[in-house]
Formats: C-alpha cells, sequence, structure tokens
C-alpha cells in the first residue's frame, strides 16, 4: 500500500501524444502522483532530430550527443514524471501489450487522431470491451463530431478559429504583425486534466468508465465568453485593445533601463494616479487634464510619453516596487528565459527544482504549479524518461512478460531504445505515406 | 450545456477576482452547487451587469453575506460544515484575519478542500503584490516575446492568465474532490496565477534551451518564430482575399505541399528554391507569389484547401463569424439565455464533452441574494425573524 498524499496515487495513465496538449496533461497528472506511462515507438519519435548539428541550443551545453532523443529542451521539459514505453502499435504483438496494459490501467489520454486509433484497433469501443471502467480521452481541434471532425489542427489554428487572433495584437497595426500563439494547446492540456479526474470522480460513484471528447477549440473558447458577449452587448462591437483597457487610464508596458526591459502597470482611481504622478513630477498632481478616468483615457498617447520618460531612466524592478508599495498594479515584463529564471519571488517559492538526469546531467527545470499542503512535502519532479526506459518494468513487472518473450520483442523492433531511421520525419510525413 | 456529474458536491465561491469566479463556474459546468457567496453590496462586477459578469456567473445562486460581522462568519462556518470546496481569492492571511482561515474551517470540515487562488500564491516577496491582467501576465514569461522586435511587448486578448490560472485551479480541485472521495480527506490548494503562467508548457519549453544552453527566446518577426526562421515565407498570419488566414508550415518538409497548396508544384523543382537555405535567402520573392495565391482566396477557401492538402492553416475569424461557423453550429457550443437588460444572448459551452451524457439546462447569472432565504431558511433552519434581524444589521 501507498503511503503518498498525492491526490492521484495509485491511477495508472497511458499517454499517446506529442508536442504540447496531450504531453503537458500528462505531466500534470503525473505531477499529482498518477503513474503516467508514455507510449512511443522507435518507429517514430517526437523527441527532435535524430541528427541535429552541433552547437543546437535544444541541448545540454549545445551539445547534441549521441543520443539526442534522450536530451531534447521541448521534450525533456514538457514530459517530466512519466515511465517511457516503446511499442509498435502496427504489429499484432505490439497492440497485444497495449490491450494487456490497457486491461489494468484507468486512463487513455490519447492525442492522435481518432482514425489513427480505429486503425490500430485500439478505439475506444475496443478497449472499453478488455475494460469496461476505461476513461479514454480524445482531443481533436474542434471536437469528434460535426463537419471538422477529421480537421487537423495546431494550436495557431484554434487559436485563429476561436476569434482570439482577430482579436490579438497591436491595434495600430493589421493582424498579419501578430506573432503565432498556440495558447489555446496549453488550455487542452488543463481541461483534459479537469475532463479525466472529473471522469475519474464518475467512476467511483458509479462504477463506470467514459468517453472524453474534448475539441480543442471549445476548450479554449471557455476562456472567452466575456469577449462574445462583449460582441453582442456593446452596440459598436468588440474592438482591439492592445495593452489597454477602458477601466485602467493609463494602462500599458512602458520602457526601462536595460536592454528590452519593460515595466506594466495599471491605473484605476484617480488617488492612484495622483500617487504615480507625485513620483513623475508634481506638477501632474491634479492637473486638469488628466483629473479623470475619462481624460486620461482621451490623452492616453501623451501620458504614455510622460509615464515613458520617466521609467526609461530607471530600472523595472525598482519601479514595480515603487509602485506596488503605494498600491499600484505593477510588475516587470520578465522574459521567458533569464527573467522568470532569476525573478525572487519565483524562487523563494522553489518553482525550479534541481534535477539530475543521467541523459543530460544536473540542471534546475521549472517544476510542478499545483500545491496541494497535504502533500507539500512530496512534491515530485522525475526527469523525463529516455526512449523506452521503463520497457522492462512495464513488460516484465507490470504484465508479466518473460525474459525471452522481452527480446523476442526487441528483436522484431516492436520495443528498442534506439530509434529507427526515417523516426524523425513527423506525422504528416507518415500519414501521407499511409495514404 | 451543464452536465450533472458532479451534482453531489457544493462550492463556496468566495471570489472576487476573475480567476476564482471563473474556477467555480467550470466546476458548476460540470454539476456541482456553486453558492456565490458575495458581500451585501454585490460583486463590484454586478452593478454594471458587465459582459465579464454575466460570462463568470452563469449557473450560480447568490447568497449575500458579509463576512466580516460575527453573523455572517457564523453563517458560513454553518455552510462550510455541509460543503465540499470553497474558493477564495483574497489577498493571502486575509481569510486568517477575519477568523476564517483553512485550519479554522479545516476544526469544523476536516474533508473541506480550500483553495486560494492569488497573483503571486500564499507565501513569497511577492505575496501582497496587487495586479491586473496586464500586470500579472507580464510577470509570466509569456508576453515579452509577444509582438514585433521594434515594439513593445504585447499581450493576449483574453484575460489569458486569469482564465488559465482558474481552469488550472478546477482541474486540481476535482483531483482532490477524488481523493477526498476515495481518502476521505481534504486539502489546501494553492494556485499562484503567476507560477501557472510561468509553467505553462511553452513557457516551460522555451526556458529550458536556455537553461541547457544559455539561449533565450526574444520577440521576433512572426515569419522566423519556430524552426528557427526555415520556410519563413509561409509562417504567420497573411491578409487574403476577405480577410486575415495564419499559417504555420512544419519545417522543410513542407516546402511541397505550400507548392501543391499554390498548384504550383512545378516550384519544387525550381532552381531558386530547392533547397532550404534558398527558400530562405529568396523568401521575399516567394512571399510575394504565396500573397499573390493568397488574394485569390476567400480564407473558407484556403482552410478547406490547406486540409486537403495537409497543411496546418486556419482563417483568422472575426467573433460575429465564430457565432456563424458551420462547425461550432453544428455542435450546438453556442447556448442563448434571456437577459432582463440585454434580450437574448450567446454564451459558449463545455470545455469538453462526457459522450452519451446528457446536458442540463444552463441558467442565468442569478440576482443579488437571489438564493439567500431559500438557503438560510431550508438549509439552515433559521427563523424568519432571525432572517429579519439580520437583514436589518446589514449581514445579509
Amino acid at each position: 500500500m501507498t503511503t503518498s498524499n498525492l491526490p492521484l496515487t495509485g491511477i495508472r495513465v497511458l499517454e499517446l501524444s506529442e508536442i504540447w496538449a496531450g504531453p503537458y496533461c500528462g505531466c500534470l497528472l503525473g505531477d499529482m502522483g498518477a503513474e503516467v506511462i508514455k507510449v512511443e515507438s522507435i518507429q517514430r519519435i517526437a523527441r527532435g532530430p535524430l541528427n541535429p548539428p552541433e552547437g543546437a541550443a535544444q541541448y545540454p551545453d549545445a551539445h547534441p550527443s549521441d543520443e539526442p532523443w534522450n536530451r531534447f529542451a521541448i521534450f525533456n521539459a514538457t514530459n517530466r514524471n512519466k515511465k517511457g514505453l516503446t511499442l509498435d502499435l502496427k504489429t499484432a504483438n505490439g497492440r497485444e501489450a497495449f490491450k494487456k496494459l490497457a486491461a489494468v490501467s484507468d486512463i487513455i489520454l490519447c492525442n492522435y487522431a481518432r482514425s489513427v486509433m480505429e486503425n490500430f484497433q485500439l478505439s475506444y469501443e475496443e478497449i472499453h470491451e478488455i475494460n469496461p471502467a476505461i476513461i479514454y480521452m480524445l482531443m481533436p481541434g474542434y471536437g469528434s463530431t460535426g463537419p471538422y471532425k477529421d480537421y487537423r489542427s495546431m494550436g495557431m489554428a484554434v487559436d485563429a478559429v476561436s476569434g482570439h487572433t482577430f482579436q490579438r495584437g497591436y491595434p495600430e497595426l493589421e493582424q498579419s504583425s501578430n506573432s503565432v500563439v498556440h495558447h489555446p494547446d496549453a488550455v487542452a492540456a488543463i481541461n483534459g486534466t479537469f475532463a479525466l479526474t472529473t471522469a475519474l470522480i464518475q467512476r467511483e460513484n458509479t462504477g463506470k468508465g467514459q468517453l472524453i471528447d474534448l475539441s480543442q477549440a471549445e476548450s479554449f473558447m471557455t476562456h472567452m465568453g466575456n469577449m462574445y458577449l462583449e460582441e453582442q452587448i456593446n452596440e459598436s462591437g468588440i474592438k482591439r485593445k492592445g495593452n489597454r483597457n477602458t477601466e485602467y487610464a493609463p494602462q500599458g508596458v512602458y520602457k526601462c533601463l536595460g536592454d528590452d526591459k519593460w515595466i506594466s502597470m495599471s491605473i484605476l482611481t484617480d488617488q492612484q494616479w495622483n500617487l504615480l504622478a507625485e513620483l513623475i513630477d508634481p506638477n501632474l498632481v491634479n492637473n486638469e487634464k488628466y483629473d479623470n478616468k475619462t481624460k486620461r483615457l482621451d490623452n492616453h498617447d501623451e501620458l504614455d510619453i510622460i509615464i515613458a520618460n520617466w521609467t526609461s531612466k530607471l530600472d523595472n524592478y525598482d519601479v514595480m516596487n515603487q509602485l506596488q508599495a503605494i498600491g499600484i498594479p505593477a510588475g516587470a515584463v520578465l522574459n521567458c528565459g533569464p527573467d522568470t529564471y532569476d525573478d525572487p519571488h519565483l524562487n523563494a517559492r522553489e518553482f525550479f527544482q534541481i534535477i539530475e538526469d543521467p541523459n543530460t546531467g544536473i540542471y534546475p527545470l521549472s517544476g510542478p504549479v499545483i500545491r496541494f499542503q497535504n502533500s507539500s512535502d512530496e512534491i515530485i519532479h522525475n526527469p523525463a524518461p529516455s526512449l523506452g526506459e521503463h520497457n522492462e518494468y512495464i513488460l516484465k513487472d507490470i504484465l508479466g512478460y518473460s525474459d525471452i518473450e522481452i527480446k523476442e520483442m526487441e528483436e522484431l523492433e516492436i520495443i528498442g531504445t534506439t530509434p529507427l531511421l526515417g523516426s524523425d520525419m513527423g506525422g504528416s510525413r507518415r500519414l501521407e505515406s499511409e495514404k | 450545456m451543464p452536465y450533472d456529474i458532479l451534482n453531489k458536491y457544493t462550492v463556496l465561491d468566495l471570489s472576487n477576482r476573475l480567476a476564482g469566479s471563473f474556477c467555480a463556474k467550470l466546476l458548476s459546468q460540470y454539476g456541482c452547487r456553486v453558492i456565490k457567496v458575495e458581500p451585501p453590496e454585490g460583486d463590484p462586477e454586478r452593478s454594471q451587469n458587465t459582459p465579464m459578469f454575466l460570462h463568470l456567473n452563469t449557473g450560480k445562486e447568490s447568497l449575500s453575506l458579509d463576512l466580516k460581522k460575527p453573523n455572517g462568519k457564523e453563517i458560513l462556518k454553518k455552510l462550510v460544515n455541509s460543503a465540499d470546496i470553497l474558493i477564495e481569492t483574497f489577498k493571502p492571511d486575509y481569510m486568517k484575519s477575519i477568523g476564517l482561515s483553512y485550519d479554522d474551517l479545516c476544526e469544523i470540515n476536516p474533508s473541506l478542500i480550500m483553495t486560494s487562488i492569488t497573483p503571486f500564491g500564499q507565501s513569497g516577496p511577492n505575496k501582497d503584490f496587487d495586479y491586473t491582467e496586464l500586470t500579472i501576465f507580464s510577470m509570466s514569461g509569456g508576453m515579452h516575446r509577444e509582438g514585433l522586435p521594434e515594439n513593445y511587448p504585447i499581450r493576449y486578448a483574453a484575460e489569458a492568465s486569469q482564465h488559465y490560472a482558474g481552469n488550472t485551479a478546477a482541474a486540481a480541485i476535482t483531483s482532490a474532490l477524488f481523493k477526498k472521495i476515495t481518502r476521505k480527506q481534504g486539502d489546501w490548494i494553492d494556485i499562484s496565477i503567476q507560477e501557472c503562467f510561468a509553467g505553462h508548457p511553452h513557457q516551460i519549453a522555451l526556458r529550458a534551451p536556455f537553461i541547457y544552453s544559455g539561449v533565450s527566446d526574444e520577440r521576433m518577426n512572426p515569419r522566423f518564430m519556430l524552426n528557427n526562421g526555415s520556410e519563413p515565407y509561409a509562417v504567420g498570419t497573411f491578409k487574403c482575399k476577405d480577410g486575415f488566414v495564419s499559417f504555420l508550415p512544419l519545417g522543410a518538409r513542407m516546402w511541397p505541399l505550400v507548392a501543391k497548396l499554390m498548384e504550383q508544384e512545378d516550384l519544387v523543382t525550381d532552381s531558386r528554391f530547392d533547397t532550404p537555405q534558398k527558400r530562405f535567402d529568396n523568401r521575399h520573392e516567394l512571399e510575394s507569389l504565396f500573397q499573390k495565391w493568397l488574394n485569390t482566396k476567400t480564407k473558407e477557401e484556403i482552410f478547406k484547401i490547406t486540409q486537403n492538402v495537409g497543411l496546418p492553416g486556419a482563417p483568422v475569424l472575426e467573433i460575429k463569424e465564430v457565432f456563424e461557423n458551420e462547425q461550432f453550429k453544428y455542435r450546438e457550443f453556442f447556448t442563448t439565455l434571456e437577459d432582463d437588460d440585454y434580450g437574448k444572448l450567446k454564451y459558449p459551452g463545455d470545455p469538453f464533452r462526457f459522450v452519451g451524457k446528457e446536458f442540463q439546462n444552463l441558467t442565468n447569472s442569478p440576482k443579488l441574494g437571489a438564493h439567500t432565504r431559500e438557503i438560510l431558511s431550508t438549509e439552515l433552519s433559521i427563523s424568519e425573524s432571525d432572517i429579519e434581524k439580520l437583514k436589518d444589521s446589514n449581514t445579509i
């Protein structure tokens, strides 16, 4: 019996997924104590190229080494707290092993197209027959029904179709200047975790399994309810706002001292404005050009220049601390790499953990984000598995395969730890060749 | 339209900020009974009946209650006794200061799941900082790279970080609820909005190369985003005949597909474009060929063609077009409710579907204190005369 206090202790998850949504969902389940088995194959990997150039930033010390697939930054960052299994699901033996494993698992988390699983004869219906309590989730771009049910999709496509891309970006420029945003993938990962754990509760109460249809578009669009309502309620519809907001004036980001350093701030009340004005230039206090929100909104461009003049000579953390001390919401605009990594607050909370990974060496990596008080001493952060790292544990210890059977599977390339030539060419090429 | 899967469980929603309200709303969509506990003057968003208020509060009941008054506190404690989940978004230590800390509430109900959602979590030097969507998003690592290199960093249009944190909290709560059901244990969940977004898969994946080899991501021309600038002529958002479309070719292997898309497959072997390096060097020429093709097609046509060819491309829909989209219509994603002020309004539906399970009817955001009397008299057996006294003292 386990003594862990983590909420999902004792739950076994089979994850078949690549890139963002599925893998991060698997991470969250693993963070919360589930045993997550990532099912990959040596026939096709999503662990970067087989022969990356020396010096590529994705590898420790920019050195890909002999097994670059076990040292790839994106993969390693988004696959913590999992076990690694390789299985060629195109073979009968591979499928049989998968089914045996499904029979002793609680959850199948799948981010492949429904048709891929049907071709493997591993659809929900087929797994349900051998394990009626199985919880099985598919997460296609637009859901498993309707005219788009077989559409291929990525986060940025969902962002575009949801209406978010059109509302994003600089109000003064057209949308072709917009950056590419895949945020809907991350939202799908979170909602996947919400869905699977809700299904676990249902199973506890009814004994029954569940098929979950998660549309990545719908999942993300629940975050835009206020925008859809604003379009309907405002006579002129919804406008692009950029960093501004009619409730706060001024609000924006302003250049600070240093290379590409910025501060964000929002002024809600006249009192807050006067406090800021006092810091910038006492003559601005109670200046009737800016003494209420309507006037500040009307003169926003002018105020932006005044504020930027002041901030440009200052350190962004200093401005943040100074403004927060007088009750004004402000934040240093942190970049994703060095700035968040050095952020004193994130570090005080031990957001980063030192991880020893035999494939990469010792590095501090971003850790779990959900904190449960009653298991706060058990935060787990195991490195991402190397390809096929847990084949033996899973086949032998969980499924009872003999050493001879395992060896035979290796020889037949059903399992393995070294990717085959061409396995890094990705899904599109493979789908094309299978047509 | 909500499900009834979690209908045995009650949520006390004390939130006064977006992330908590959204979290509670999500739980209501899967059947939880959510009691929105508001101060007697009401949620600040309520007075103007803002789109945000309507969005965040469908499917909830409203109880008006002054938590600072001893009687109000007593009523809340009685509710905690039979509740499963409590969500709050006050500054750290506020609940403690009014005698309603996790430890206080645990004494009443040891299996309570209390969830605190704050900008920076319950500990650390910034824990008492104030925030808006812009300031907290800017501190997450997700904003600095948004926008053009020569321009200022720009936020997402949606209140992304607060929704994302609220959604994360919902997933944490259902996980804790599973533990409560199977092991009879409660918990206190500490959600930091900054951490949720700093731990977002894109942030952790883009931070890892920095930690491994010192290379940091930066704002860049959208054509060069991802894939280190390979195939830059067809990455990002482009104008077409009737609007905009977004594209994301996946490295060198996508080039033949782009040529196929343009119905100019002879370009694949064209000596100007037959290697990734040449396509990079001649990207402006290629982009103008691509643009010329885009100018002849509508975004819907381009969407269909990209799907046939096997490229990730998509139409940039305006919000009003989203309501009319054939996929969302087919799946009846939007639900219409009648609002007293605005008439018929379309609301987005559920983030995921339990196949084969029945939907329930979605209900409008509650009027302030609409359920106060019912909850106090039928559930807490408070007498009519005591309810009147609570009213007179402005406790409810």
